[in-house]
């Protein structure tokens, strides 16, 4: 039964995913920019093995000369979407940030090993992390909508990188990007007002419009819905559910009925204090949500989602 | 390594409770076996009709497990080990009631039977299988109680005797097609062994279930084929 339930899905998803692309396409907004390699045309019937976008090779974070995140190696996969879980300190958010290297922007953060784009250590000297984070876009707490309008929102990204000549083509690029955040039906008739003028839940689902406009196929989520209302909630996990046809996405929650509800995949991290206090996050068990949630293999995931704890 | 701190100690406590409400039901369902075999081999119609009776107590039991069990999942929404327990409470429920439905079934076919002809043989194969079925539904328990898998999975052995008198009730029936009375004493007592062979059937559930609450993987125990003869047999 279940079997049959998988293919079905599976199915739906490649047609939804054609249909999405080639609406892209007919827009004359490419989805995947060039470099990054395209796949094979599927056949619509059979689900192949999705292509590695994102892996980690003993990534390790240190802030200084203390070590917040213990060696992790993870692979993400197209057009899925990954759930970090695990409790405050225990490095999630932390290791979230080293897939589009935002921890540059911490003087004392370093990061070893390797992460890993389509096969390409991002962390290596010659990688523009301006061009990575284009390519693996970033949504936040709380929603940090730019003081401009919404049409300008959502071209911001775009303009700088030059990925619409001329008003008809940056029009539709962000018509094309606020439909596939579910936001445009609500907004098409007001582009010109300030981002701030939006409902907490929209300006947030115009933050994922902005990070999509860049044409990314990763997009990164911390906590995208901690600070919205249930209602919110569940239309940004709605969207997640819709952006996966054609993104990877990697999401940081607190909440594990969100992770349960929206991820294929579960990562579940446990932070660890040493004598001084210090707090060091450790990647526990990363599986099959469906697995990780009714029998994980460890049992420190189990005392978590469990309810025991400390 | 101590185990850590329960923050989830309301939870675990009502669950806890549901626990103790479902397996309460199983000492009645044992105990319900026994009073509803002794009332159709002995032709006791008064045991029989206690045991209708009881059956009432077990579905208040069913609908207050099952009212509670809806009422925890909206709350709290378990995971894990919470959820595998809560997915084991929920089908040991419906089993419990359904071994006291077919006492009813045995109950009544003693009220059927008042008056009719019977054979020795007939009755002591039946106080057998019953003999059989109620250490099963104990050492389902025992298992569930001590977490023993190892113990749960003797239950397959266990119902292989229990099969084998179902299927070979069918010739003893066959074997009194001349005399009509007997027949249809007979034809009854048919029924009430199958009603048992089900009994059987729902502790070896039981202890699938209970493997499945350990280890996290769906165990289907093998039945070795009797359980396919005896259906072919009588239907």
């Amino acid at each position: 039964m279940s079997d049959t339930r998988e293919t079905e899905t599976a199915s739906r998803e490649i047609d939804l995913t054609n249909e999405a692309q080639s609406e892209a396409v007919a827009a004359g907004h490419d989805p995947s920019p060039a470099p990054i390699p395209t796949e094979p045309e599927r056949p619509a019937e059979v689900e192949t093995e999705r292509p590695v976008v994102i892996s980690t090779h003993d990534m390790e974070v240190f802030y200084g000369s203390f070590r917040a995140v213990e060696p992790v190696n993870m692979d993400f996969k197209a057009r899925e979407i990954t759930a970090l879980i695990g409790p405050s300190g225990c490095g999630k958010s932390t290791v979230l940030r080293c897939f589009n290297r935002m921890n540059d922007l911490i003087a004392t953060a370093r990061v070893n090993g390797e992460v890993r784009y389509h096969g390409e250590n991002i962390y290596d000297p010659s990688v523009d992390p301006v061009e990575i984070r284009r390519r693996v876009g970033m949504v936040f707490q709380k929603p940090n909508p730019f003081p401009k309008s919404i049409y300008e929102n959502v071209a911001w990204g775009a303009k700088i990188n030059g990925a619409a000549s001329g008003k008809a083509e940056m029009d539709e690029l962000v018509q094309n990007a606020l439909e596939n955040a579910a936001l445009w039906d609500e907004v098409k008739d007001k582009l010109g007002e300030s981002g701030y003028s939006l409902s907490g839940g929209q300006q947030q689902r115009l933050c994922i419009a902005r990070a999509i406009a860049t044409s990314p196929d990763v997009v990164l989520m911390d906590e995208p819905a901690s600070a919205l209302d249930p209602i919110a909630t569940l239309r940004i996990e709605e969207l997640m559910l819709e952006l996966k046809k054609s993104y990877s996405i990697i999401i940081v929650t607190h909440n594990m009925q969100q992770a349960a509800r929206v991820s294929d995949k579960t990562a579940f991290f446990n932070v660890k204090l040493d004598e001084d206090g210090m707090r060091t996050g450790r990647l526990v068990e990363y599986t099959d949500t469906d697995q990780l949630f009714t029998s994980p293999s460890e049992e420190e995931t189990e005392d978590y989602i469990t309810g025991r704890f400390g | 390594m101590t185990r850590p701190q329960d923050i989830n100690l309301h939870f675990h406590q009502e669950l806890e409770g549901l626990e103790q409400t479902v397996l309460g039901v199983v000492d009645k369902a044992v105990g319900m076996v026994e009073m509803a075999v002794e009332s159709v081999v002995t032709g006791n119609v008064e045991l029989a009709d206690e045991v209708i009776a009881e059956d009432g107590e077990i579905d208040e039991a069913y609908f207050s497990v099952h009212t509670n069990w809806v009422h925890l999942m909206a709350r709290f929404q378990p995971l894990g080990s919470d959820l595998r327990k809560m997915s084991v409470l929920l089908h040991l429920n419906t089993t419990f009631e359904r071994m006291g439905d077919q006492c009813v079934n045995i109950a009544k076919i003693t009220r059927f039977n008042n008056g009719l002809p019977r054979v020795e043989r007939i009755c002591d194969q039946v106080q057998e299988m019953g003999d059989l079925v109620r250490p099963m539904i104990r050492t389902a328990i025992e298992a569930y109680l001590r977490k023993d898998a190892d113990e749960a999975r003797l239950l397959p052995a266990m119902d292989q005797p229990v099969d084998r008198l179902n299927a070979n009730m069918y010739k003893e029936t066959v074997a009194v097609r001349d005399n009509p009375e007997l027949l249809e004493w007979a034809t009854k007592m048919l029924m009430v062994s199958r009603a048992l062979e089900r009994i059987g059937d729902q502790a070896v559930d039981f202890a699938e279930q209970t493997v499945y609450l350990i280890t996290g993987e769906r165990a289907e125990f093998n039945e070795m084929g009797l359980d396919e003869s005896a259906d072919a047999g009588i239907g």
